[in-house]
């Protein structure tokens, strides 16, 4: 033992050494301005007793529980684990339940609770929760296994069993059109998932990962992305903030992520790849401007707020356009997270570029196909202009909505199958669009020609007549071409991210239904104005019509 | 092959009752739209035929206003921002707001600014003691409706259960892919049975109104969605 002792003693001595020159080797500058934290009692305690009291869950498979010998272990087992070794401890593990652990670790009988504990506001309150979260649980959908639906937007007015009492209830029913059928526990609602009176059960999704490990529900499934996100967060002693102890774990939880070893472990008991875990490896990895790590503590000894968690920062933690942003909604209660937050932002900017470029292949690619359609029809080529004229009526007669999803689902499941050519959403609803309004502008110029031969039996539609029957027909024309563009949102239903698809994404991450609405609508009308005016100058520059 | 063939035609017979009954609320949300639309559509257009300036510029604004919403992005804000039930005042019953009649209320906007359009001619021409030529109104009107039949079929973005969604449905409860390339042509026959004939139709109403007014007459009818 003295042995070890003085070992130990060497130890120190030599880690104090070294820590000296680096000090003096890399800035004495960056560690000075660096506040250092307060010395930690449970910190102390925790080393002079050897060993680490962490609260755990043995009832949340795959993150806690017991295996067939009664040995607890899990997904949270492994972190803390860790945690122990780093800190040179034994670990010791306490089963906790999800209505006692906040208590335990008030009253001291645990050193640190990982125990699926979510990272909330009223919880911040009565625990330290240590930054950053290390792994995050949202709201899914079991399935039975030959359903097929891989998106939300597919559940819209769709029966969904939901348990009485959760939380996620009502919001999930408000924001995704859910009708939801409610039982009293999860096993009534669970079979009626089976017996088919509803296309899945919402709940938990790290609840359902449990589920779907058992023989029971093989071949079952939640393949929808988690929503509603909560972060899961490390929790010690509310005195313990700002203690060295809280910024010793946050470094933890830091490299955990930063070396992959939450991603690691989460492969190892076969969770499904959280896209929490990857952002946020991602993110931790990323480096800013100079080279440096992003991610780094800053002289305050908090996390840069880029690196926090969005969802847990108020006004005063932010600095620029994103302070005002959230200023103005804890004010006002309007959410303009598509002008502050950079995300948001972006993927706004691209949904409206996405559409923009809709509009336009949409505009040209139905007047071109119109005016070819009515160009072959007229050229007297008895098969293909009987053909075309078919066509047309065809087109006319079928909602594009329809065809959209008899290319890319029915024939396209067949192509994938037979050859391995998987087709292009956008090409098939600017095909279908384009087809569509086509067949009307065909017709337009058709019936034109017909009118042009009451005075002028021998009247014949060619190229170098074209630009009158336009003129001619150009209210028609016109009002087609204006409907085309407002169709444009139809792609979001075969999940082509543009403004429709977008904005109901970012409405419905951050609950800001009215003001997403008002911008969609908003943000359209303004672009139809734009192709209006746009048509009206063309009709005048172009074919010289004026009304 | 055959036997895959007869297969699928048993399905579809099976889920035929189901398919129509979706059908059946696609010409209801289209007939709804036309009445509230052509209802209001007509009251703008006789504001546009007043002899107050003011009321005809209010009426071309509101016009304006009609012809530039979308209607898919419209449907999607009455469903979220309409509660989807509520208390009739003064009492204690509780009305749903089924999706359905948002969907129709969305495309009730486009037959508004249609009716505005189309029936400011024809009253026009009516009051000139121009019948036929006013008669025209009906066969647009007609093929304006079939447009929007076509256009219901965008409710099932929604939710709404008319044909296409069910379509859906009868994919995923049947959970045979290979089902559903038949059942989505299934669909686009109902729509091509139901207005193939009504365009026939009013192409030869409009045909005979035109013998009758002489050719100078043809009006193309305007469709605006």
């Amino acid at each position: 033992m003295t042995h070890w002792h003085s070992w130990m003693r060497k130890a120190c001595a030599q880690m104090l050494v070294l820590f000296a020159i680096l000090w003096l080797y890399v800035g004495g500058s960056f560690a000075s301005q660096m506040e250092a934290p307060r010395g930690s009692e449970r910190l102390t305690l925790v080393k002079q007793r050897g060993s680490l009291i962490v609260g755990v869950k043995t009832d949340y498979p795959p993150f806690g529980f017991l295996d067939a010998s009664g040995v607890s272990e899990g997904f949270e087992h492994d972190l803390a684990q860790d945690i122990a070794r780093r800190l040179g401890v034994s670990l010791t593990k306490v089963a906790v339940s999800g209505a006692n652990r906040l208590q335990k670790l008030e009253e001291g009988s645990i050193d640190v609770l990982l125990a699926t504990t979510g990272d909330t506001a009223d919880r911040r309150k009565i625990v330290t929760m240590i930054e950053p979260n290390y792994y995050a649980s949202g709201v899914t959908l079991f399935m039975r296994p030959e359903q097929n639906i891989s998106d939300w937007s597919e559940t819209r007015g769709k029966k969904v069993c939901a348990t009485q009492g959760s939380y996620f209830n009502r919001i999930m029913a408000q924001r995704y059109l859910l009708e939801l059928q409610m039982f009293n526990n999860a096993r009534d609602a669970k079979l009626a998932v089976k017996d088919r009176r509803c296309i899945g059960y919402l709940f938990d999704n790290t609840a359902i990962q449990g589920d779907l490990r058992l023989p029971e529900w093989a071949g079952y499934k939640a393949p929808l992305a988690p929503v509603l996100n909560t972060p899961w967060a490390i929790a010690i002693a509310r005195r313990e903030g700002g203690s060295e102890f809280e910024r010793l774990l946050g470094d933890v939880v830091a490299d955990w992520h930063r070396s992959g070893f939450a991603i690691q472990r989460e492969k190892v008991w076969g969770l499904p790849p959280s896209t929490f875990l990857a952002d946020t490896h991602a993110l931790w990895k990323k480096p800013d401007a100079n080279g440096a790590r992003l991610c780094e503590r800053e002289i305050s000894g908090q996390w840069p707020s880029v690196c926090r968690n969005p969802v847990l920062l108020s006004s005063t933690d932010t600095t620029g356009l994103r302070r005002l942003g959230l200023w103005f909604k804890e004010n006002t209660g309007l959410d303009l997270s598509l002008i502050y937050d950079e995300y948001d932002r972006t993927r706004f900017l691209l949904g409206l570029g996405t559409t923009f470029l809709l509009m336009l292949l949409c505009v040209s690619g139905s007047l071109l196909l119109g005016v070819l359609g009515a160009l072959l029809a007229e050229a007297k080529l008895r098969v293909v202009s009987r053909l075309i004229w078919m066509a047309s009526i065809v087109g006319r007669m079928t909602p594009p909505l329809l065809a959209m999803y008899v290319l890319l689902f029915g024939l396209g499941s067949m192509l994938i199958a037979a050859y391995g050519i998987s087709v292009s959403p956008f090409a098939v609803v600017v095909w279908c669009l384009c087809y569509y309004t086509g067949s009307s502008i065909m017709t337009a110029l058709l019936f034109a020609a017909d009118v042009k031969r009451q005075s002028n039996p021998v009247f014949q539609l060619r190229w170098g007549n074209m630009r009158e029957l336009i003129a001619m027909s150009s209210g028609h024309v016109t009002a087609a071409l204006v409907n085309v563009s407002k169709a444009t949102m139809m792609a979001s239903a075969v999940a082509v991210p543009e403004l429709l698809s977008v904005a109901t994404t970012i409405m419905t991450d951050n609950g800001n239904v009215g003001v997403m609405m008002n911008v969609l609508l908003l943000t359209f009308m303004l672009l139809i104005f734009a192709t209006v005016r746009v048509l009206k100058v063309l009709e005048r520059k172009l074919l010289g019509v004026t009304k | 092959m055959n036997l895959l063939g007869l297969d699928v035609l048993r399905e579809l017979i099976t889920w035929t009752p189901f398919l129509l009954t979706g059908f059946s609320l696609n010409i209801l949300i289209a007939s709804l739209a036309m009445v509230i639309g052509t209802g209001l559509g007509w009251g703008l257009a006789l504001l546009r035929l007043s002899s107050r300036p003011r009321r005809v510029k209010l009426s071309l604004l509101l016009t304006e206003f009609t012809r530039n919403v979308p209607t898919i992005v419209f449907q999607f804000y009455l469903v979220f921002m309409l509660p989807s039930e509520f208390v009739l005042p003064g009492t204690s019953i509780t009305l749903g707001f089924p999706s359905w009649l948002n969907a129709s209320l969305a495309l009730a906007m486009a037959v508004i600014g249609f009716t505005s359009d189309n029936l400011t001619a024809t009253l026009r021409d009516w009051r000139k003691g121009d019948h036929a030529a006013a008669l025209l109104f009906l066969p647009n009107w007609t093929s304006y409706m079939l447009i929007i039949v076509i256009a219901s079929s965008t409710a099932s973005i929604i939710g709404v259960s008319e044909l296409v969604s069910r379509c859906n449905t009868v994919i995923n409860a049947t959970g045979n892919t290979g089902l559903m390339l038949p059942v989505y042509l299934y669909a686009c026959v109902c729509f091509f049975l139901f207005c193939y004939p009504l365009t026939r139709l009013m192409q030869w109403t409009r045909a005979y109104l035109a013998a009758r007014l002489g050719p100078a007459s043809h009006r193309l009818g305007k469709a605006s969605r």
